[in-house]
C-alpha cells in the first residue's frame, strides 16, 4: 500500500472509531434512561402485568374482654369461586351449583357467562353445603377458606363491639374504632399469569408485611358484669315496660368501663337483619335531659366553691317557686318547706337545686358543669360520641339556669354521666373513661397498651367526700329517696332521678312520658364500681327511686361476686380498716400481661401515705411534696396526670415521686 | 500449505476471549430465556443453542486456519451457493408465520439469507481487490458490485425479510463509503433516495408499514402493533439498576414478550441483569468492535483490510439495529443479536465470521505485500 493510501486509511479507522463511541454512548444513555429513570416505573407495570392479585377477606384479630374471655373471633368458613373460562356447560352447572347452594340459578348462570377468570359463586357458605360442593367435583369451581366473623356470645356487648362488614372491614363500635389493629392486609391470593392472561400459577399469601392476623385487642369489659348488666336490664325493661334502657358499670378509679348495656341491643352475628338505629350505641350516641341525677353535681360545685354549706337551709317555697314566667314544682307535687343543703339532695328538691345554683352564679355553674365533663365529649374510644347540649351560660334566662339545677334543659350521654359521677367517686379527679386496656400481637406481646388518664380535678378530695357523705345518705337514710338501692352491708352512694322527655309535638316537657334514673357508686367510702341505671319511658314505677334504683342495687350486689373475695362469704365485703384508699379488692382476672391500672399498695400503720397530686398544677403539687418532704421529678408540662408511686401507697424518709404532667385536651 | 510457527505465536486470544466471553453470557441467557417458571425446567432452546456454538467454534476454527486470501479467491463461488440457497428457499423453503426464510436440511432449518451477509462481505473484498484503482469510485465502477448487492436483496426482499435485505444494502454501502466514493456519486445517490424514499413506502408490506408507524407512534396502539415494543421497554426498564437475577425475569418468560429468545433477547438479559450487565454487554460489543477496526488497519494488504472492515461492521450494524431496536430507537426488523439470539445459522455464520478475522490478525507479520 501507498502512503496517501495508509494515511486514508487511518482517517478512515479514526472515523469509524469516533462513530462507534458515539452510537456506543447513546446506546448506553438509552439503557439508563430507561433502567435508572423509570425504572421504578416500568417495574410497577411489569408488576401490575404479570400479577393478578385476588384480596381474601383478612382473618381479624380476636376482641376479649378482660379475662380473656372471646367476645369476638374469627372462624374459617368455605366459600365458592369459580373461573368461568373452564366452565364448559354453565346451564348445566349453575343448575347443579344452585341445588347445593340454594341461590338462583339464573343469578348464578350470569356469573359463569362472563369471560373473567374468577368471580365468586357464594361466600362463606356452611359445612354441607361445602361438602356438597367438594362431592361435585366440578371443573373451574372451587372452594376456598375465608374466615368469618363471629360473636360467640351474640348480644353480649353487641353495641361495644360493633361488628363487621362482608369483607371483614370494621362498621361500628370497637371493630371499627380498632380496625387498623384489628384488619391484617396479609391475605391475598397472587395469581402469576401470563401475556393471554392465563393464570399460570397461585402464589399463595407471598404478601406478608404484616403478621398473619390481625392483632387482638383486650377490652376493659369484664364479660361476666357485662351479662349480669344485661339481663338485670332486660328483667327490668319487661317489669317495668320501658321501651329501652342504658346501664354502664365504670371503675371510677381509672375510668375502665366493665360494663356498658344499650337495650334493645342486637346481634352482631345478623346486624344486618336489625333496623339502622339499632346499631347505635345509645349510651355515647345519644342524649338526654339526666333529671334529679344532675342535682349533686350542682351541689359539689357549690360545696366547692364555698358558697354553701351542708347546714345551710335553703327555703323551698312549699312547692311553688316563680321565676319570671315560669313556677318550679317538686316531683310528685311535694311541698317543703325549709331543707338544710343534705336534705335538698336526699329528698330530691328542685326547688332547693334551683336556690343552690342561684348561689353559684351562671358563670360559676357553667363553669363547673363544663368541669365535670358535661357539653364536651369525654373521649371514650369508641366511634360515634356526641358531646350532648350544653348551651353557653351567656345564653341562658333566669328559668334555664334554674331549670339546669334539676337536670332540664342540658342534654347529657350517659357516659359523660357515669364519668362525671366517677370524679366523685374516685374524691375529685375526673378521669377518661376507655373500653380497651390494649392491643397484643397473636403471641400475647402487648404491643399497645392503654392507662388510666386523668383528664383534670374538678372538686377537693374534702368536697368530694362531702358528697359522697351526702350521696350514702341518699341511699342510707330511712327517708332517702334511693333507698331501695341499699345492700346489705355495704355502704352505697347515689342518686335518683325521673325526667321529663320533652315532647317535640306539643313543645312541652311530658309528665307521661318520662326517663328513670339511678346514679351512683360502691362501696360509697372507697369506691370500686360507678354505676348508671337509666330506664327509656317505663310504663309502670315511674319513679327513679322506684324503677331503676332495683335494678342498681341487683347489678351492684351481682358485681361484688365477682370481686375477689374469700369463697363461701357471699357478696358481703369485709372492710379491712389498716387499708388506706387504695383498692384491696380486685377484679378477678386471668392472667394478662397488664399490671392492675392501679396497683395495691398497702401502707402499714404510721408511715406516711402517698399524697393524691393528680389534676394538681406543678405549684400546687411542688408545695405538697415540700410539706411532706417528697422529691419530685417532673415531667410534661400542665396538669398531674399520673404519678408513681400512687396515691396512699406508703413512703419513707426522702421518697421521690414520678408526676407526669399534661395540658390534657 | 506450511505451517509457519509465527502463525500460533501471533494467534490473537485476546480477541478469541471476547468472542467466547460474549458466546457464555449468550449461552446462560439463552438458559433463563428458555426457562420455564411454571416447571421451573430450562428449555431445550439453550441446549440446541449449544450445539450450534460448538459447530461455530468448528466453523471458526477453520476459518483461522485457512489463509484468508484463499477463501477470497472462492468468493464467487461462495456467492453461487449461497445465491442457488436463497433460490431453494423459495421452491423449498419451510413457511413459518408468513415468512419464507428456512431450509431443512436433516433435521436442522438453515436460514441461508444469513450466511448471504458473510458472503456480501466476502465478494465485495474480492471485487473491491480485483478492481482496486487509485482514484475514489464513481457510478460506472460500482455499477456491477451494486447489481452483486442486489440480486440478493431483492430475493430476501421477497421473503420476505427487510430486515436482512436492507443489512445487505447497509454493508455495501459501508464497504464503498469506506474504499472511497467521488462526492458527485454521493450526492447523486442521496437526493435520488431522498426523492424516492416516499415512493417506497408502496413497495412495503401491510406490517412493514406498520411497524414503522409504530415506531413512530408505539403508545397508538398498546395492545395491538406498539405491544411489541412496549413490552420490550417494560422489560429492559423493569431490570432496573442491578436487574432482577438470573432466572428471575417475568416479563420475558412469562411470555409478555413474543420472540424473545430470538429478536429480543436483549430485553431478557437487561431485565435480569440490570444497567449493569447491559453496560457489560455493550462494553464487550465496543470491544469487538473496536478489535476488528485494528485488525483491518494492521492488515498489510487490502484483501485482509476490507474483508476484516466488513466483518466488523456486520456486527456493528447487527449490534446497533438490534439493541436500537429493543430499546425504542429504532422500527421492529428482525435483525438478530450477534451471539445471543437464539438461531444456529446466524452462531455458524458469524463464528467462521470471526474465524476470518483471526485469520487476518495472526497473519499480519508474514504476508508478503
Amino acid at each position: 500500500m501507498t502512503k496517501k493510501s495508509k494515511k486514508w486509511l487511518r482517517f478512515r479507522v479514526i472515523t469509524l472509531l469516533l462513530f462507534f463511541l458515539v452510537i456506543f454512548v447513546v446506546l448506553i444513555s438509552r439503557a439508563f434512561q430507561l433502567q435508572i429513570i423509570t425504572g421504578k416505573t416500568l417495574k410497577g407495570l411489569a408488576q401490575k402485568q404479570h400479577t393478578k392479585t385476588l384480596p381474601l377477606i383478612p382473618e381479624r384479630g380476636l376482641i376479649l374482654d378482660r379475662n380473656g374471655e372471646k367476645l369476638a373471633a374469627s372462624i374459617l368458613m368455605d366459600s365458592v369461586f369459580a373461573d368461568p373460562t373452564k366452565i364448559a356447560d354453565s346451564r348445566k352447572i349453575s343448575a347443579e351449583l344452585s341445588a347445593v347452594l340454594g341461590e338462583d340459578r339464573r343469578v348464578i348462570q350470569k356469573k359463569l357467562s362472563t369471560s373473567k377468570h374468577f368471580c365468586w359463586i357464594s361466600r362463606q357458605i356452611s359445612p354441607e353445603q361445602a361438602r356438597s360442593v367438594q362431592a361435585a367435583n366440578i371443573e373451574g369451581v372451587y372452594l376456598i377458606k375465608e374466615p368469618k366473623r363471629f360473636y360467640p356470645n351474640k348480644e353480649l356487648a353487641g353495641p361495644i363491639i360493633g361488628f363487621v362488614g362482608r369483607d371483614a372491614e370494621g362498621l361500628e363500635g370497637v371493630e371499627l374504632k380498632y380496625d387498623r389493629y384489628l384488619k391484617c392486609q396479609s391475605d391475598k391470593m397472587l395469581w402469576g399469569r401470563d401475556a393471554k392472561g392465563k393464570r399460570l400459577y397461585l402464589k399463595e399469601s407471598l404478601v406478608s408485611e404484616k403478621p398473619d392476623k390481625g392483632y387482638n385487642i383486650l377490652l376493659t369489659i369484664d364479660s361476666r358484669i357485662q351479662y349480669l348488666v344485661e339481663s338485670q336490664m332486660k328483667e327490668a325493661i319487661n317489669r317495668t315496660g320501658a321501651k329501652g334502657g342504658m346501664a354502664i358499670a365504670m371503675d371510677p378509679r381509672t375510668g375502665e368501663i366493665l360494663a356498658l348495656v344499650s337495650e334493645p341491643g342486637f346481634n352482631p352475628n345478623s346486624f344486618f337483619k336489625g333496623r339502622p338505629g339499632m346499631m347505635k350505641n345509645k349510651a355515647i350516641a345519644d342524649c338526654f335531659d339526666p333529671g334529679s341525677i344532675f342535682k349533686p353535681f350542682v351541689a359539689a360545685a357549690a360545696l366547692e366553691e364555698g358558697v354553701a354549706k351542708e347546714e345551710d337551709k335553703f327555703y323551698c317555697e312549699n312547692g311553688a317557686y316563680h321565676i319570671a314566667n315560669r313556677t318550679i314544682h317538686e316531683a310528685q307535687r311535694k311541698k317543703y318547706g325549709h331543707l338544710t343543703f343534705r336534705e335538698v339532695i336526699k329528698y330530691s328538691s328542685n326547688i332547693g337545686s334551683v336556690k343552690i345554683s342561684q348561689r353559684l352564679g351562671k358563670e360559676k355553674f357553667y363553669e363547673y358543669i363544663k368541669n365535670f365533663g358535661f357539653g364536651s365529649k369525654t373521649g371514650i374510644d369508641l366511634p360515634g360520641e356526641i358531646s350532648g347540649l350544653l348551651r353557653p351560660h351567656q345564653r341562658w334566662t333566669n328559668v334555664d339556669a334554674a331549670t339546669v339545677a334539676f337536670g332540664q334543659g342540658i342534654s347529657v350521654t350517659a357516659i359523660q354521666l357515669i364519668t362525671a359521677m366517677s370524679s366523685i367517686a374516685n374524691r375529685g379527679v375526673l378521669m377518661k373513661p376507655y373500653i380497651v386496656r390494649g392491643v397484643t400481637d397473636q403471641n400475647g406481646q402487648m404491643i399497645q397498651e392503654y392507662r388510666p388518664t386523668a383528664v383534670r380535678r374538678v372538686v377537693s378530695v374534702a368536697t368530694a367526700e362531702r358528697m359522697i357523705s351526702i350521696l350514702t345518705d341518699v341511699v342510707g337514710a330511712e327517708d332517702g329517696t334511693g333507698k331501695r338501692a341499699r345492700i346489705v352491708n355495704l355502704a352505697v352512694a347515689g342518686k335518683t332521678g325521673t325526667s321529663q322527655k320533652f315532647d317535640f309535638g306539643s313543645k312541652r316537657y311530658s309528665s307521661e312520658r318520662v326517663r328513670t334514673s339511678f346514679l351512683g357508686f360502691l362501696p360509697a367510702d372507697n369506691a370500686r364500681v360507678a354505676i348508671l341505671v337509666t330506664l327509656d319511658e317505663p310504663k309502670r314505677d315511674k319513679w327513679g327511686g322506684v324503677a331503676a334504683a332495683p335494678v342498681f342495687k341487683n347489678i351492684g350486689e351481682q358485681i361484688l361476686r365477682c370481686y375477689d373475695s374469700r369463697p363461701g362469704d357471699g357478696y358481703i365485703i369485709e372492710e379491712k380498716e389498716i387499708l388506706p384508699q387504695a383498692p384491696v379488692l380486685r377484679l378477678v382476672t386471668a392472667d394478662t400481661p397488664l399490671p392492675p391500672a392501679v396497683q395495691p399498695a398497702i401502707a402499714a400503720a404510721g408511715d406516711a401515705a402517698m399524697p393524691d397530686f393528680r389534676g394538681m398544677t406543678l405549684k400546687n403539687v411542688l408545695k405538697i411534696a415540700g410539706e411532706k418532704r417528697i422529691d419530685i421529678r417532673i415531667l410534661g408540662s400542665g396538669w398531674a396526670v399520673t404519678q408513681d408511686p400512687i396515691p396512699g401507697a406508703s413512703i419513707g424518709e426522702g421518697a421521690v415521686c414520678t408526676v407526669h404532667f399534661s395540658r390534657g385536651n | 500449505m506450511k505451517f509457519d510457527r509465527r502463525l500460533l505465536f501471533n494467534f490473537d486470544w485476546s480477541f478469541l476471549l471476547i468472542v467466547l466471553v460474549i458466546c457464555a453470557i449468550g449461552l446462560l441467557n439463552m438458559y433463563s430465556a428458555g426457562f420455564n417458571v411454571l416447571s421451573a425446567k430450562a428449555g431445550s432452546f439453550y441446549i440446541r443453542q449449544s450445539l450450534w456454538f460448538l459447530i461455530g467454534l468448528v466453523f471458526m476454527g477453520l476459518g483461522f486456519s485457512l489463509d484468508y486470501r484463499d477463501v477470497i479467491r472462492y468468493a464467487y463461488v461462495v456467492y453461487g451457493v449461497s445465491i442457488v440457497l436463497l433460490v431453494a428457499v423459495f421452491f423449498a423453503g419451510e413457511v413459518t408465520r408468513g415468512t419464507q426464510r428456512w431450509l431443512a436440511l436433516g433435521g436442522f432449518t438453515f436460514q441461508p439469507s444469513e450466511l448471504m451477509k458473510l458472503t456480501i462481505v466476502l465478494v465485495m473484498t474480492r471485487y473491491f481487490t480485483v478492481h482496486e484503482r487509485e482514484g475514489k469510485y464513481g457510478f460506472k465502477d460500482l455499477a456491477a458490485p451494486f447489481l452483486l448487492v442486489l440480486v440478493p436483496f431483492m430475493l430476501i426482499l421477497k421473503q420476505p425479510d427487510l430486515g436482512t435485505a436492507l443489512i445487505l444494502l447497509i454493508l455495501f454501502v459501508s464497504i464503498i463509503l469506506f474504499i472511497g466514493v467521488q462526492w458527485k456519486t454521493i450526492f447523486i445517490t442521496a437526493a435520488a433516495g431522498t426523492l424516492l424514499m416516499p415512493f417506497s413506502w408502496f413497495f412495503l408490506k401491510d406490517y412493514q408499514k406498520e411497524r414503522l408507524l409504530t415506531f413512530i407512534d408505539p403508545q397508538g396502539d398498546p395492545l395491538g402493533s406498539g405491544y411489541h415494543i412496549l413490552q420490550s421497554i417494560i422489560a429492559v426498564g423493569s431490570g432496573g439498576f442491578f436487574g432482577k437475577g438470573f432466572l428471575k425475569g417475568t416479563q420475558s418468560q412469562l411470555r409478555f414478550l413474543p420472540e424473545h429468545q430470538t429478536d429480543f433477547i436483549f430485553s431478557v438479559f437487561a431485565e435480569e441483569w440490570g444497567f449493569i450487565g447491559s453496560l457489560v454487554l455493550m462494553i464487550l460489543f465496543l470491544a469487538l468492535v473496536v478489535w476488528g477496526l485494528r485488525i483491518a488497519k494492521q492488515s498489510r494488504d487490502l484483501v485482509g483490510t476490507l474483508l476484516a472492515y466488513g466483518i466488523t461492521m456486520l456486527i456493528f450494524w447487527e449490534v446497533l439495529i438490534n439493541i436500537g431496536m429493543v430499546v425504542g430507537f429504532l422500527p421492529v426488523v428482525g435483525i438478530p443479536l450477534p451471539f445471543m439470539s437464539y438461531g444456529g445459522s446466524s452462531m455458524v455464520v458469524l463464528m467462521a465470521g470471526m474465524g476470518l478475522l483471526m485469520s487476518i490478525s495472526m497473519r499480519r507479520f508474514i504476508l508478503q505485500p
